[in-house]
């Protein structure tokens, strides 16, 4: 009963933290939509979590859903001159279409079938979006309306975090229902599964299509902030920094994939430029030329590393694998949470114990 | 566009020029697979490493000869797959991780992420491209003539950098099917893809296969990323199209079989520069090249998954 209180004072300082954020970042609007962005991953990440983590389908397409909705939404705008609310619904809708096909399709294939099958279709939908110039805009990207007209902000960033905190609630709702053991099931063992009369094909579907739904919302409120989405926006690598985040958080909770993509969002802005002391800079300056050749290069205020940060969650990804399969975050929630369910289920056993004894 | 016999034919003898490369990247994925029954997502990666290494081995000794900075690439990343292999998926093999299957696709697609970074990082953001490797000797036969870049027969043009490509990928499938059927360390491999248990009995380490079938996967893939340096400008991401016309091509062909694999290459070849070659809007038959092998590769899937030549699943 003691760790009980320190878990809740933390969950209630980080979102007194994340309220309070606009007021402690008001001189900083680039941290504040950095702040944005991060629950925009989150919001990608733990929907990923929910696929893949409980459900055991290791989509690689999540990107392509989340950028379904956000193009689909401002063709709508562009063409047909749709608010961007009614668009985000759209897309959101349209996003769970595809993610209905697309998931069915799917039904007969296994782990590294599905996941060459996600591979394709994504990549598919990368060069489609890229040739077809009069409706997507092509390499030159897509121009969006924006949601509100302000320049702050500052109802953006509640909008974002409204948003992650009711897809949170609503996929912690999903995953401890009835449908969550579901999902489980189909991972552990799909024949076992269906032997007890889950119904597969129903499950595995809507897993797709309510995480397909929460990304594309996601995307669609996103590019209606940004205003602009491109293709560069789809390539592999952003796949790969949602399945980093959801992995180093921990893949098998939702909350711990969401942590886990805040952190890292933060840690690459950090890292984009490590700051030196001021004495080391001419000598940084001079060192430019060579710098350069190696990834490197001089900010205002010390080293930039370009790529070499995404190495070192690269790396961090594969040691997160290797020896913390629950990933780095998940683990401390869990000593937080389970500490008291442990002392009780331990009493219940010794108590149960005794009576057998007496 | 009018379309002609000849144009037609030149469109599929190109095919299979490319169509021979794919099959050699395949043919690793294939062994792979075969061997240690995973797909490595970053199979890609080591056919661009493969590139690179060449890349700067001849912008540095200007006087190599290209066919030794080829075999120095298969070498670099033979090394770098057995001791990513030995590092992350023998303890795989040896049971201490749960989840087997999702960790394999996670950890090869985590390897890579990290890969691509890497040498974004150490190669920095402009495209390279390697000369010409080979000049064609001056020929004119009447119906074969060869300049210094092209060959034409029957006035069908290759371009030469396509065809030693496409020469040296089929003397290397040659070399690398000896070496499975013939040798003893070739049985080996093909002993333990068949039964794991059996072989271990009569004195063959499947760990040690593992390896050896891993490396010699990813050296096949820096072999083909080798040949084609000097034909495609080459950036760190130059490996994920490469690395997904080789998943068509062993799901077309069948996990796991090495016919298939070779196979498919060719026809994944074919299909490719017909389908752009055929394409009426010249912008979009551009964009859409890689598409093609794609939609290929989502029918064989949802239609016929074991492919061609493949086992039961």
């Amino acid at each position: 009963m003691k760790r009980l209180p320190l878990l809740w004072i933390l969950a209630v300082g980080l979102l007194i933290l994340a309220l309070a954020a606009p007021v402690l970042l008001r001189n900083q609007q680039y941290w504040l939509f950095i702040a944005i962005q991060a629950y925009f991953w989150a919001m990608l990440a733990s929907s990923w979590a929910l696929l893949a983590g409980y459900a055991g389908q290791f989509s690689f397409g999540h990107i392509a859903f989340m950028a379904i909705a956000a193009y689909t939404s401002g063709i709508l705008g562009r063409d047909l001159g749709w608010s961007p609310v009614s668009g985000i619904i759209a897309g959101t809708l349209m996003a769970g279409v595809v993610g209905l096909f697309i998931g069915y399709l799917c039904l007969r294939l296994r782990r590294t079938y599905l996941a060459l099958f996600t591979i394709a279709f994504a990549e598919i939908f990368r060069l489609a979006v890229n040739a077809e110039l009069d409706l997507t805009g092509g390499p030159m990207g897509l121009y969006i309306d924006y949601l509100l007209d302000t320049t702050s902000y500052v109802p953006y960033y509640y909008i974002m975090l409204g948003l992650l905190l009711g897809s949170l609630g609503f996929m912690y709702w999903l995953a401890n229902s009835r449908f969550g053991l579901f999902f489980r099931s189909i991972r552990e063992d799909e024949e076992a599964a269906a032997a007890m009369g889950v119904h597969i094909v129903r499950y595995k579907i809507m897993a797709f299509v309510v995480t397909s739904m929460i990304a594309g919302l996601a995307g669609a409120v996103d590019h209606h902030l940004i205003g602009f989405i491109a293709p560069t926006e789809l390539i592999i690598g952003r796949m790969s920094l949602v399945i980093a985040m959801a992995v180093i958080g921990g893949v098998e909770s939702l909350l711990g994939a969401a942590l886990g993509a805040i952190f890292i969002h933060f840690s690459l802005e950090w890292l984009q430029q490590i700051p030196v002391p001021a004495s080391l800079m001419p000598k940084l300056i001079a060192m430019q030329p060579t710098l350069e050749k190696f990834g490197l290069g001089v900010g205002d205020r010390g080293l930039m590393t370009y790529a070499w940060r995404m190495v070192a969650f690269g790396l961090l990804l594969m040691l997160t694998l290797r020896f913390w399969r629950n990933g780095l975050i998940h683990p401390i929630i869990d000593r937080l949470t389970r500490q008291r369910a442990r002392k009780e289920t331990v009493a219940k056993r010794v108590q149960a114990a005794e009576v057998e004894s007496s | 566009m009018q379309i002609t016999g000849q144009y037609l034919m030149n469109l599929i003898l190109n095919g299979l020029l490319i169509g021979c490369i794919y099959g050699l990247m395949a043919m690793g994925l294939t062994l792979i697979f075969s061997v240690l029954g995973i797909v490595s997502f970053a199979h890609g990666e080591f056919y661009m490493i493969g590139g690179y290494v060449v890349y700067y081995l001849l912008e540095v000794f200007t006087d190599l000869h290209p066919l030794l900075a080829i075999l120095a690439a298969g070498l670099v990343t033979f090394l770098i797959g057995i001791v990513f292999e030995r590092l992350f998926l023998q303890p795989m093999a040896k049971g201490k991780i749960e989840r087997p299957g999702e960790y394999a696709i996670l950890v090869t697609f985590g390897l890579a992420f990290f890969l691509q970074y890497l040498m974004a990082g150490i190669v920095g953001p402009h495209s390279k491209r390697a000369d010409r490797f080979f000049d064609l000797p001056e020929v004119d036969l009447g119906w074969l003539t060869a300049t210094a870049t092209t060959l034409k027969i029957w006035e069908l043009p290759f371009g030469a950098s396509r065809l030693a490509a496409a020469a040296i990928a089929v003397l290397l499938l040659l070399v690398m099917i000896y070496f499975i059927k013939r040798t003893w360390v070739g049985k080996g491999l093909q002993a333990v893809s068949q039964d794991r248990e059996a072989a271990a009995v009569i004195g063959i380490n499947p760990l040690d296969m593992n390896t050896l079938a891993f490396g010699l996967g990813t050296m096949l893939a820096g072999l083909s990323g080798a040949t084609l340096v000097n034909v495609f400008a080459w950036v760190p991401w130059v490996g994920v199209p490469a690395s997904s016309k080789a998943f068509v091509v062993i799901v077309l062909g069948g996990m796991g079989s090495i016919p298939g694999a070779m196979l498919g290459g060719l026809i994944i070849g074919i299909v490719e520069a017909l389908g752009s070659g055929l394409l009426p809007d010249p912008g979009r038959a551009l964009a859409y090249k890689d598409g093609f092998g794609l939609l290929l590769f989502a029918l064989v899937l949802l239609l016929k998954p074991t492919g061609l030549f493949g086992r039961e699943l």
